[in-house]
């Protein structure tokens, strides 16, 4: 008891230099990611937003200037305006594919009563996810190319003639965006779904309403979060995608991240690679923020 | 109420939602299933229906040098980027998840920012970044310092990659974990740490596996950020798939990638075991 008594009176004697030494701990366990993320990201990023207004120079890197010609070259050339366009097309139409394909997935898993399966497919979800796209890239060759399985099946019913070309087109990139993304989607909405109780679902039901109705005056304004939250994520990742376009979209088919890696890696015009890096942020970001305030207005906060 | 439950059933477990779910599904599968099908074919020239199945493609993707190198260095770089962000990850998120002070949003918006900035974005910021660095130590400091193309250029990128995944997981953990039992062993003499060892780390162990296995996994398989990153004879797996990709599509490389999707799913089949992986996003 007196030993107790004893512990408490020194602990509190020394709380004013603990203070102390608790910030000094606070900072010492953050500091070595803090250094790593800024020093290895942050200074990086800033570096090249720097860059992003000096002047080219081929075979010497660049001069150090203060100009804004790289990024009116990029809004004056019908060409990469084209390729922003069509990024941000591909991005809306996989975003709604996969949030018409997700919803039922991600219904269907939330009200999965069997743990087992539950577990299962939720992994079937995930493992895909993390496979890499050079894996992915494979099998989607394996599949699309002319004379790939959904080819060579399609011959063997009759329905085609031919072959009819996927691999390497505007289509091949969307299939593919939208399986890597569907799994984003499928899991924003499954954590939502999971949160509406079923009692919403028989209530609805009881007092008459058919299945889609009730899906769509009763579920749909429950879950809007995660269906924002699940397109927004899907969106800023298929603008920012890289390899889908590069591995199954071919040589011709252009968009946005594969330009910027062109562009430093290929012709070492870092001046421009840097500002196309941060039109497709700053692009991607307003439209966000816009999207957001208009959600918001609409909705209420989300 | 019976007809009701049933009714609601009916819709839920209904032909329509269940069978839209499961196409879904599908498709999210079907290259993995198609590249993991393909690998067992016996013609050298992809074709269906196959001639037959055969282990060779294995043994000859284990055998090609390139791949086994690559291989290795994937692995190399995984383990060192998972040891390195353990290492200065768990100390971030007992900070985070603990500790109260002025800046903390913005610690938090920090430590999460790779996973924001696009990968390509970040992938050239980062190589533009180290190629100046080896001028300046090269004209100013007369020292050959190899960023670009060297491991620990690499390395150090990975980190970065896996470092959100560690403080995320572990975080999520030690907000779960109740406090009092920490004080506990303090109050029974335990220095802090000691507490820590004995105590806090056994509990959000499940958080550190998961976070440590994730880690492994988004490091073993990136390319936005290792594709600027990667150098003569030192190339990363999925890098050397994809060269091989540019010129021929066969079972050996349907081979490799299979390979890689038994390592990748075991890893994460295991961290299932331990953590709730939808929580991980």
């Amino acid at each position: 008891m007196t030993a107790t008594a004893e512990g408490l009176a020194t602990h509190s004697a020394a709380r004013p230099s603990l203070r102390r030494k608790g910030i000094d701990t606070t900072f010492s366990l953050l500091a070595p990611s803090l250094i790593l993320v800024l020093l290895g990201l942050m200074v990086p990023l800033l570096l090249m937003l720097r860059y992003s207004f000096n002047r080219w120079a081929p075979g010497d890197l660049m001069t150090s200037a203060f100009t804004l010609e790289n990024y009116v070259r990029f809004f004056s050339d019908a060409f990469y305006l084209n390729v922003l366009f069509r990024t941000l097309w591909m991005s809306l139409v996989s975003t709604i594919a996969c949030l018409v394909l997700g919803l039922p997935a991600a219904y269907y898993l939330s009200r999965l009563k069997t743990r087992w399966l539950k577990t299962a497919l939720i992994l079937a979800i995930v493992i895909p996810l993390l496979m890499g796209n050079a894996v992915r890239a494979v099998g989607w060759i394996v599949l699309l190319a002319d004379k790939g399985l959904i080819n060579e099946v399609l011959i063997y019913l009759g329905v085609l003639a031919n072959p009819v070309r996927i691999l390497y087109t505007g289509n091949a990139v969307a299939i593919g965006l939208i399986a890597v993304l569907l799994p984003f989607m499928i899991i924003s909405l499954q954590a939502v779904f999971d949160g509406v109780s079923e009692s919403y679902e028989e209530a609805a039901l009881s007092l008459g309403a058919r299945p889609f109705t009730m899906f769509r005056r009763v579920l749909l304004p429950l879950i809007m979060p995660g269906i924002f939250s699940g397109c927004l994520l899907c969106f800023v990742l298929a603008m920012n995608a890289y390899a889908t376009p590069v591995l199954i979209g071919g040589p011709s088919f252009h968009m946005m991240a594969p330009k910027v890696y062109e562009q430093a890696l290929k012709v070492f015009n870092w001046p421009f690679a840097a500002s196309m890096a941060f039109v497709l942020m700053a692009v991607t970001l307003a439209l966000t923020v816009t999207a957001s305030l208009a959600l918001q207005r609409r909705y209420g906060k989300v | 109420m019976t007809a009701l439950a049933a009714s609601l059933s009916r819709w839920r477990r209904g032909s329509t939602v269940k069978i839209a779910a499961y196409f879904t599904f599908f498709i999210v599968l079907a290259p993995l299933l198609a590249v993991i099908w393909v690998s067992f074919f016996e013609n050298k020239i992809i074709g269906f229906p196959p001639t037959g199945y055969t282990l060779k493609w294995f043994v000859n993707a284990w055998n090609f040098e390139r791949f086994h190198r690559g291989f290795t260095l994937s692995v190399q770089v995984g383990l060192i980027a998972t040891a390195a962000s353990l290492l200065i990850g768990v100390p971030a998120a007992l900070v985070l998840a603990r500790k109260k002070f002025a800046g903390h949003e913005i610690v938090h918006s920090l430590l999460m920012s790779p996973l924001i900035v696009p990968g390509i974005v970040a992938g050239a910021a980062i190589f533009m970044f180290f190629i100046e660095v080896e001028i300046f130590l090269n004209d100013q400091m007369h020292v050959e310092l190899p960023l670009t193309g060297s491991l620990f250029g690499l390395c150090l990128a990975h980190t970065l990659l896996a470092l959100p995944w560690t403080v995320r997981l572990v975080t999520a953990s030690l907000i779960g974990m109740d406090r009092r039992i920490e004080e506990a062993a303090m109050s029974l003499g335990a220095t802090p740490w000691r507490a820590f060892w004995r105590v806090t780390l056994p509990v959000i162990r499940p958080g550190i596996v998961a976070g440590a296995l994730f880690s492994f996994v988004i490091s073993f398989v990136d390319l936005e950020k290792s594709i600027f990153l990667v150098g003569p004879g030192r190339t990363t797996l999925p890098i050397e798939m994809v060269n091989y990709l540019e010129w021929n599509i066969d079972p050996t490389i349907a081979a490799v990638a299979t390979m890689q999707t038994l390592l990748i799913a075991a890893a994460l089949i295991i961290s299932d075991r331990f953590f709730n992986l939808t929580r991980a996003f």
